[in-house]
């Protein structure tokens, strides 16, 4: 009888376990699998590795069962019930706020979770048999056993989750080296010519137009939205290339995280041409320091062939420095800051005058310093960041055949890229700019210069601030909120602790403080603007945080 | 990628057409005259139109073995119209362990397929489709200029010269030949030419200087088209060729030619096949003995002739001359000249080589200038379609 009740305990912990592992996996992909950030976002709140709830059921389960009968002959079934109750109550899941970013199952994830509940399987047996093992004489002694034992299992769900993903590194890595092994034979038979792009930010946006410049002239495919990484650019190919035998030019986004990783990249798709957006402070947690950073991203320039080209943002000091390396032979700069006349050797060769921000759009004119052309660009684009985008895009395209007037024809037509500076009207009226994707100093600026051309009503900014800057997040996050208080009328900000440096940049600067307006959760920001504004007035959201940073 | 970047040129010939064997020598020449840089794919139409692939098809010796289709070496192969193919199917109803259909992608299609379904704008047609860069006249100036009729009126209108015509159909001929007959005589002294309109080379032409010759000239041509054109002959006149390539504003004119082969009758046997060696052999006369003003006057219009018929890649325009008088006039536009013409571009200082790699060039300027003008225009329709679709749904749920 005690038999059967031990194992129904196991059974109700077991399961616990293995709801709690696939709900912390969630979690643990957010952290891209990496164990030792994952981790940090586990201990950085005790209710996330040590839920009270789940205490204080198994505190109460122990009292209860101290009730039960010790003699030793007797069956007693109190300590079992017991702890069962208290198992069940355990295990329980809190209640959980709704989701910005679910889980995603992909096939990987699957495996994972596979692995971790085998995992579960076996230390909850193991554990069981261990403890039969010791034949405890009284029920109260042989039911709290169990119910500690299973308590220690359930609390060390993470661990089963971070020891599956041990257990499957050298399973994944075989199955990454034959994608990668795939996604070489297709580029190898479609044999496109390949542009990489990195940079600190910009890509996504420089790839979006550089692809529907050249379009123009090439069948040119893009991987699509910010796929930057090895995994993510060898899918693209696999699905999208390895389907479409057309495409003549392949552009590539190169991501760095950590340094070697644009290298690796470079030998599955190795560049004819590299662009080098920006570096900058993204992510600079994970470097260190900005020339960390500089040394990352130019081993898309170190791994061109030497007879490839070299596209550059002169603007940029450390991307300046990269095109004075003198690697390749074949260079390109683009500015928007240098004035053409100074220009006598044709370094930087494209570069933007006149550039005119208005409701509707950017207008610049782009100097060819080689040739002496000029020739005016129109677009429906706003965001001044977009110039040096743009003018990076015109030099690939130049390079590649397009007359100047040809790429200013189809930079007319231009779309913002996918959430980057979108600007919609909501149902009411309400003007909405949208650069939820990614907030990065350059990129922000940009958007609040956008906030400011709206005059006609209030002009809002809704955001958690920008994250991953590494030792300058305070510096950055407080000239964002002296920024902000320039052009805004009311500033919204969501999370009163991480928004601290914004905050007390809005300060300040004399900004009135019952315009500035503190929310915990993203929902409570929303709704006071639901509540606040109507027509006429303009929001400008500004970046997105994943879930690892609001709960 | 350190590996080559070759440039894969599928090279077509053969057709369902009565120039096939003619368009296996040109095939042979420009396959062997073919720079190392582009990797080459031989494609065969056969007399049936079957389409094949294989680098038994590379060598003009093979031909003469009539099974070439059956060598194993030889594998059907179908041009798909699919965008993301972008060139063949080797192997198309393949299925087994061992033998799989497999997607053959090509940069270039380069089409050496003479007369008809190769000259007349349906194989570009099939190539529009399959938007794929392709050498030579776009389906438009294919069309058109395999067309003597639709040819003549185009170039009137652009002003150059051509000779007198009457032109009428079978069913007109059926229904009253005798007045056709009148309307011949009345606007055109003899001797006359009676052509087919759309026939290349000489098959169903004749000559005619009396009314019995020219009712059977006319009958022997309505066996080979629908539509038949009656010229007045040039007398006295001999006839020049000269080659145009480029495209757009680019356009260069080869040095003219003079066939010594013009004799009272354009035998087609004459006209292709004398001598063992195929058209190379044919007499010939480079450059032309004219005056270099006349020379300069027929390359002139040879170029203007090219752009009125929306011309590009190359072509060969043959006139008819007087010398003494200075009269030109333009017979016929070939889109794709026997040979290549390359026997007239090295006379005119541009080697095989160098021409192959200009057409290339063109074909991918002209495809270039295509993906110009075509934008991914998405429009709202089906989107919004959808919504009011889903808007009525709901609307009737709610009334019922």
């Amino acid at each position: 009888m005690s038999l059967l009740l031990i194992a129904l305990l196991w059974l109700v912990w077991t399961g616990g376990t293995v709801w709690r592992v696939y709900k912390q996996a969630r979690y643990y992909q957010i952290e891209e699998y990496k164990s030792g950030r994952y981790a940090r976002w586990l201990l950085r709140e005790r209710s996330r590795w040590l839920p009270m709830h789940t205490l204080a059921a198994v505190g109460l389960a122990v009292i209860f069962s101290l009730l039960g009968d010790s003699v030793p002959s007797d069956f007693s079934a109190l300590p079992y019930t017991a702890a069962i109750i208290g198992a069940v109550l355990a295990v329980r899941p809190p209640r959980e706020a709704p989701v910005k970013k679910a889980f995603n199952a992909t096939d990987r994830a699957k495996r994972l979770l596979a692995a971790a509940w085998v995992l579960v399987a076996l230390a909850a047996f193991g554990a069981f048999a261990l403890l039969q093992a010791q034949a405890f004489t009284s029920d109260r002694a042989n039911a709290i056993a169990h119910l500690l034992g299973g308590l220690g299992v359930f609390l060390l769900a993470p661990l089963w989750l971070v020891l599956g993903n041990a257990v499957m590194t050298p399973v994944e890595a075989m199955l990454r080296r034959r994608f990668v092994q795939k996604a070489k034979g297709v580029l190898k038979t479609i044999n496109p010519k390949i542009i990489g792009i990195t940079g600190s930010y910009g890509k996504t946006t420089t790839k979006h137009f550089l692809r529907d410049i050249l379009n123009g002239r090439y069948k040119t495919y893009a991987t699509p939205k910010s796929y930057n990484t090895m995994m993510g650019i060898c899918l693209a190919i696999n699905t999208d290339l390895a389907d479409d035998y057309s495409v003549e030019y392949f552009i590539s986004e190169m991501g760095a995280y950590i340094p070697g990783e644009i290298a690796r990249i470079c030998e599955l798709t190795p560049p004819d041409i590299s662009i080098v957006v920006e570096v900058g402070p993204q992510h600079l947690e994970r470097f260190g320091s900005l020339e960390n950073v500089a040394i990352a991203k130019y081993e898309i320039i170190k791994n061109l062939r030497p007879d490839g080209l070299g596209v550059f943002n002169w603007d940029n000091l450390y991307v300046r420095a990269m095109h004075d390396k003198g690697y390749p032979a074949k260079r390109i700069a683009v500015s928007k800051t240098v004035d053409p006349a100074s220009i006598s050797d044709g370094v930087p060769r494209f570069v933007a005058t006149d550039i005119v921000l208005t409701v509707t759009g950017l207008t610049f004119t782009v100097h060819d310093t080689q040739t002496g052309a000029s020739v005016p660009f129109v677009t429906p684009l706003v965001g001044e960041h977009n110039v040096t985008n743009l003018l990076l895009a015109t030099a690939v395209a130049v390079h590649e055949g397009m007359t100047l007037e040809a790429v200013a024809q189809r930079v007319s037509r231009l779309q913002p890229a996918e959430s980057r500076l979108v600007r919609q009207h909501d149902e009411r009226g309400v003007l909405i700019i949208n650069d939820a994707y990614s907030a990065n100093p350059v990129g922000a600026k940009s958007a609040l210069e956008v906030l400011g051309l709206y005059q006609s009503g209030r002009r809002v900014l809704i955001t958690p601030g920008m994250i991953e800057l590494g030792e300058l997040h305070d510096q950055e996050n407080h000239r964002l909120g002296v920024l902000a208080a320039q052009v805004a009328t009311d500033i919204v900000l969501v999370g009163a602790k991480q928004t601290a440096p914004i905050q007390a940049g809005v300060r300040s600067t004399g900004f009135p403080v019952d315009r500035l307006h503190i929310f915990d959760h993203t929902q409570d920001a929303l709704a006071w603007y639901r509540a606040n504004l109507t027509r006429g007035d303009t929001v400008l959201l500004l970046n997105d945080l994943p879930d690892t940073y609001t709960n | 990628m350190t590996n080559s970047r070759k440039t894969t040129i599928a090279v077509l010939f053969g057709g369902r057409s009565v120039e096939h064997d003619v368009s296996i020598v040109t095939a042979q020449q420009l396959m062997r005259a073919m720079p190392d840089s582009y990797h080459v794919l031989p494609v065969y139409i056969s007399r049936e139109g079957k389409w094949y692939t294989g680098d038994a098809l590379r060598t003009l010796e093979n031909f003469k073995d009539e099974r070439i289709t059956s060598r194993p070496d030889v594998q059907p192969v179908l041009l798909s119209p699919d965008v993301r193919h972008h060139g063949f199917i080797v192997n198309p109803l393949a299925s087994g362990w061992f033998k799989k259909p497999q997607v053959q992608r090509v940069d270039v299609l380069f089409p050496a397929v003479h007369g008809t379904h190769g000259e007349d704008g349906t194989l570009q047609g099939l190539f529009e489709l399959a938007d794929i860069p392709y050498v030579g006249f776009a389906t438009l100036g294919s069309a058109l200029t395999n067309d003597k009729i639709m040819t003549k009126q185009v170039l009137r209108q652009a002003g150059i010269r051509v000779v007198d015509d009457v032109h009428f159909s079978r069913a007109e001929w059926q229904r009253d030949a005798d007045s056709t007959m009148a309307r011949i005589k009345d606007m055109l002294p003899y001797p006359v030419f009676v052509k087919p309109a759309t026939l290349g080379s000489s098959i169903g032409v004749g000559r005619a200087d009396n009314d019995q010759l020219l009712r059977a000239s006319i009958e022997v041509a309505l066996g080979f088209d629908r539509r038949v054109l009656v010229e007045s002959a040039v007398t006295q006149s001999v006839e020049i060729n000269c080659s145009v390539i480029g495209y757009g504003q680019e356009l260069q004119a080869s040095v003219l030619e003079q066939p010594l082969s013009w004799s009272d009758f354009l035998a087609f046997e004459d006209k292709y096949l004398r001598g063992s060696k195929g058209m190379q052999s044919q007499a010939r006369v480079i450059p032309a003995p004219l005056a270099p003003e006349l020379s300069a006057h027929i390359q002139e219009i040879a170029k203007r002739a090219f752009q009125a018929v929306d011309g590009r890649g190359i072509t060969r325009v043959d006139f008819l001359v007087r010398p003494e008088q200075g009269e030109v006039f333009l017979n016929e536009l070939n889109t794709l000249p026997g040979s290549l013409a390359f026997y007239l571009w090295e006379a005119s200082g541009v080697p095989a080589g160098e021409l192959i790699d200009r057409l290339v060039r063109y074909a991918r300027e002209a495809y270039a200038e295509k993906r110009a003008s075509v934008y991914d225009y998405k429009n709202a329709l089906l989107s919004v379609a959808t919504t009011s679709g889903t808007k009525g749904a709901k609307g009737s749920k709610t009334r019922a």
